[in-house]
């Protein structure tokens, strides 16, 4: 938690991934079915608290025509990611991103709850 | 299904009775088509609103319903077009905020009217349903979604510039609704006070805010100190007791003047809570007891004295919040 994140400063979209430069000169890939899996939404995150709709989740990604998405910046924290089918609705903060690009789990292993006051 | 809107003799179509529609596809036909029309009307709202802002916090009592009215009036004050959307059922205390307690709903040709507040912000609130005998009992209750849906759609704001929309607190189902009701939320701006346990809540919202697909323009941090003036001998050393046994120390200056500024709950809170989540802090609101009589006597401390600490701190609000909205590209991010 206490590590410093580096700002992201370039997103290559390639045939199936994300090529993402940091300032401190780390280079990373994200595949674009990891990504659309991390999806923050409220429709798909529910779907990841258990393995068997998470693997559901997964297949339905996966199933989508690899293609390159529309990136669009969410005030000066996120990125969201318009996709031709399926769920274009999550905002992915920088963090989120970083933790895909080290391969981190993006929800730090703690089921979503909506609207968990 | 019909291969040919001619109807020709079909036994099949015969033994389904006449063609005409029943009562029940009547009603359903009917209702579609008031759904249609509310949302065509939403779309419509959506585009003649520019900026439409939400309020919410974690945790209740922290000051939305105080914060809201102050971005409303502060905004007023800068000369821009504002309304402000109450979805408070439970609790709304809005009205009573901008002088119109006891307003009822103005409601012509099936489209309802706002009342005009302070400085001329537009206001709509649930209060103004309650306790109304010609007010539908749809409006009430357990189908309140639908009645929030209905109270978006059917509300002639006319032009504005800005659309606050304050939340009650400690439910998660009303801004889901407005979220996917209203086109083109700017954001949320979420409120907390410097309290751990505020704080945390204030935390889940933004991970809340997210999952709406609403963006987070920031963090307000309410009741952040209280100042005491003071006057005394002059160029002395003044020593107050403060919370938590601590002492406060000032020197008054060459008038005897002197200020004290105690931190009533934690300071600064709101501040690392953004930072800890990457979302903008937008600034810090003074304990002003002036709020809580404005909020008794119906007159905002922004309109009774807009030139106070309070109200300065609102305008420095309303400034970071502008700057969150507008439409300056977001950093140097390259994307190929
Ligand atoms: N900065 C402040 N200084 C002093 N009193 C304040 C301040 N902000 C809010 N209050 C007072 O605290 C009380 C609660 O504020 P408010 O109604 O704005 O909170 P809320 O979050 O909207 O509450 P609810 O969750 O019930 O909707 C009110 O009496 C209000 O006058
Ligand atoms: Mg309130």
């Amino acid at each position: 938690m206490a590590e410093q994140m580096p700002t992201l400063v370039r997103i290559e979209r390639r045939e199936s991934d994300f090529h993402l430069t940091y300032d401190n000169e780390e280079e990373f890939s994200v595949t674009y079915h990891d990504l659309r899996h991390a999806c923050p939404c409220a429709n798909c995150s529910p779907l990841r608290n258990e393995d068997e709709t998470s693997l559901k989740l997964r297949e339905q990604v996966e199933s989508f025509k690899l293609h390159k998405p529309s990136v669009n910046p969410v005030g000066h924290y996120a990125l969201n990611f318009i996709w031709q089918n399926g769920c274009s609705n999550g905002i992915f903060r920088f963090e989120r991103i970083w933790a895909l690009a080290n391969r981190r789990d993006p929800d730090n292993g703690k089921p979503y709850v909506h609207g968990a006051w | 299904m019909a291969e040919s809107p001619i109807t020709t003799h079909d036994p099949k179509n015969e033994e389904q009775g006449p063609v005409s529609p029943s009562p029940q596809q009547k009603k359903e036909m009917e209702q579609n088509y008031a759904q249609m029309k509310r949302k065509m009307s939403m779309q419509e709202i959506g585009m003649k609103i520019k900026h439409k802002i939400m309020v919410l916090s974690g945790k209740g009592g922290v000051g939305k319903s105080t914060v809201s009215t102050g971005l409303a009036l502060s905004l007023a004050q800068q000369g821009h077009k504002v309304g402000i959307l109450d979805i408070d059922i439970t609790g709304p205390n809005v009205p009573k905020m901008m002088g119109l307690d006891g307003h009822k709903l103005h409601v012509e040709q099936g489209r309802i009217h706002p009342a005009k507040g302070h400085l001329g912000v537009k206001v709509i609130s649930m209060a103004f349903l309650l306790d109304d005998p010609d007010t539908p009992v749809v409006w009430r209750g357990p189908i309140k979604l639908g009645a929030i849906q209905q109270f978006i759609g059917d509300v002639e704001w006319g032009n504005l510039d800005y659309l606050i929309i304050d939340f009650p607190p400690g439910t998660s189902d009303e801004p889901l609704t407005v979220s996917q009701s209203l086109p083109n939320i700017d954001g949320m701006v979420i409120v907390t006070t410097p309290q751990a346990v505020a704080l945390l809540d204030s935390r889940k919202s933004i991970t809340f805010a997210e999952s709406l697909k609403v963006p987070v323009l920031g963090v307000v941090e309410n009741m952040s100190g209280y100042t005491i003036n003071g006057v005394t001998a002059a160029n002395s050393s003044v020593e107050i007791a403060g919370p938590g046994g601590k002492t406060i120390k000032s020197t008054s200056d060459e008038n005897g003047n002197f200020s004290v500024t105690l931190d009533i709950f934690k300071k600064g809170g709101g501040k690392s809570t953004a930072e800890d989540f990457g979302v903008p802090f937008l600034g810090a609101l003074p304990f002003d007891p002036g709020f809580v009589r404005g909020g008794d006597d119906g007159v905002h401390k922004i309109v009774s004295d807009p030139e106070g600490a309070s109200s300065i701190a609102f305008s420095a609000i309303v400034k970071a919040v502008q700057a969150q909205i507008s439409d300056k590209p977001a950093s140097s991010l390259e994307i190929i």
